[in-house]
C-alpha cells in the first residue's frame, strides 16, 4: 500500500483496470451466449452435406475412386502437359473415356467444384466429350 | 514333340513372309495403337505444289477454319489467319503471277521457339512446332520473330457455335496462336485438313508426309523435283516446300 501510495500513476491505472473489468464481464458474458446461439442457429439451417454425386455407369474408374478423388488434378495436369509437349495419347485413358461413365459434367465435376469453392478453367476452351 | 531352334526360326520366317504385301497396300485402315508418342523416327514436312494451286480455290483456308475452330472477328488487322492464299507477282511481268498458301513452315530452327520467354513455343520431337497455350503469356514476341507472318494473336472472346468442331478447343483471349499441322489429326494417323480438303475438292496441289521414311510419297518426290523453301536463306529450314515456285 505504501508503494502504491508513492506511485500514483499505477494505482489510478490498477482501479481503471478493475472498473473495467467489472463493466465488460456481463457484456462478455451475454455475447457468448448469443454466440451459441448463433452457432445453433446456423447449424440447424445448414443441410447440405458433402454433394452426392451419381452413380458412374461403368464397372470402374481407370484408377481407385479414392486415389482419384484426392489426385485427379495433378493427373489430368500432368497428362495434359505430356500431350501437349510430348505428343502422348492414350486412348483408353483420354478424357473421352472419362465421359462414357461421367456422362454429365454439371453432374459430376461440377458439383465437388462448386461445393468447395475451385474453378478449374479447363471447360472455357475445351468441350467436354459427348 | 520339341522344336529345336532351327524350325522355330523357319516357321518365323513363313508367317513373316504370309503377311508382307506390295509395297503400299494395307490390309484394312487400322484405328491407332492405344498409346502413341511424337517420336523423333519421324519428321513432318509438307510439299504445295504451286502449278497445281488455283488462284481462285480456298478448299485448304476454309477446312483448316472449319477444322480448328479458327475465329473470324471481322477485323482485317485482327482476324486469325492460319494458312492464307498469296498472290506472287512479278514486277516486271516476266513470269506469270502465281497463288501459294502460306502457313508455319514448322522450321527447324524456329526463331519463335527461341525468342519465347514462357516455352510456351516449343518443337515437338517429330519437328511440329507448337504453342502451349496453357503457357503462353501473350507477349507477341514470337509475332515479331516469325518470317512468314504465320501467328495471329487472339484479341476477343470466341464462343462456341454448332458449327464448331467439339474435338478442338475453342480460344481463350490474349495467347498466340498458329498452324500446328492438325496435330490432332497427324496423331491418329491422318492428314492434315488441309491436305484432306486440296486432295478432295482441289487440285490435289498438297502432300503432307514423314521425312524420315525414304520410301514416303514426300521424300520421294523432294528427292526427285526440284523444290524451294520460302526465305530460305534465313537457315531456318522450314519444312513446307514448294514446288514450281
Amino acid at each position: 500500500m505504501r508503494s502504491l501510495q508513492s506511485h500514483p500513476l499505477k494505482f489510478t491505472v490498477l482501479l481503471a483496470l478493475v472498473w473495467a473489468f467489472v463493466l465488460v464481464l456481463p457484456t462478455m458474458v451475454v455475447a457468448s451466449g448469443s454466440g451459441a446461439d448463433v452457432t445453433q442457429h446456423s447449424k440447424s439451417a445448414y443441410t447440405g452435406g458433402p454433394p452426392q454425386l451419381e452413380n458412374a455407369k461403368g464397372e470402374a474408374c481407370i484408377r481407385p475412386s479414392d486415389w482419384m478423388r484426392r489426385n485427379h488434378m495433378d493427373f489430368l495436369k500432368h497428362r495434359r502437359a505430356q500431350t501437349v509437349r510430348e505428343g502422348l495419347r492414350i486412348r483408353s485413358e483420354s478424357l473421352i473415356k472419362c465421359a462414357e461413365c461421367h456422362q454429365s459434367r454439371e453432374k459430376f465435376c461440377d458439383q465437388c467444384h462448386n461445393y468447395v469453392g475451385v474453378a478449374p478453367d479447363c471447360f472455357e476452351c475445351h468441350s467436354y466429350p459427348k | 514333340m520339341t522344336m529345336d531352334r532351327r524350325t522355330v526360326l523357319g516357321l518365323g520366317g513363313v508367317a513373316t513372309a504370309g503377311v508382307v504385301l506390295a509395297p503400299g497396300m494395307t490390309l484394312i485402315a487400322a484405328p491407332p495403337p492405344d498409346k502413341t508418342e511424337a517420336s523423333s523416327d519421324q519428321r513432318w514436312a509438307m510439299l504445295i505444289d504451286v502449278n497445281k494451286c488455283d488462284s481462285n480455290c480456298t478448299a485448304c483456308t476454309k477446312a483448316c477454319r472449319q477444322e480448328n475452330n479458327v475465329p473470324l472477328f471481322g477485323d482485317p488487322n485482327r482476324d486469325i489467319h492460319w494458312i492464307r492464299k498469296l498472290e506472287i507477282r512479278d514486277k516486271e511481268h516476266r513470269r506469270p503471277s502465281v497463288s501459294l498458301p502460306v502457313m508455319c513452315n514448322h522450321c527447324e530452327n524456329p526463331p519463335c521457339a527461341h525468342v519465347c520467354p514462357t516455352q510456351a513455343t516449343f518443337i515437338r520431337k517429330d519437328g511440329i512446332v507448337l504453342v502451349d497455350k496453357h503457357r503462353c503469356i501473350g507477349c507477341r514476341y514470337c509475332m515479331l520473330a516469325c518470317p512468314y507472318k504465320a501467328r495471329s494473336l487472339v484479341y476477343h472472346e470466341t464462343s462456341r457455335n454448332e458449327d464448331s468442331n467439339p474435338e478442338v478447343p475453342i480460344r481463350a483471349k490474349g495467347v498466340v496462336e498458329k498452324c500446328n499441322f492438325c496435330v490432332h489429326l497427324v496423331d491418329d494417323g491422318k492428314q492434315p485438313a488441309c491436305v484432306q480438303a486440296c486432295r478432295n475438292e482441289g487440285k490435289h496441289a498438297m502432300i503432307f508426309g514423314d521425312l524420315n521414311d525414304p520410301q514416303s510419297e514426300i521424300s520421294v518426290k523432294i528427292r526427285t523435283v526440284k523444290t524451294q523453301t520460302i526465305r530460305a536463306d534465313l537457315g531456318l529450314k522450314p519444312h513446307v516446300h514448294y514446288e514450281g515456285l
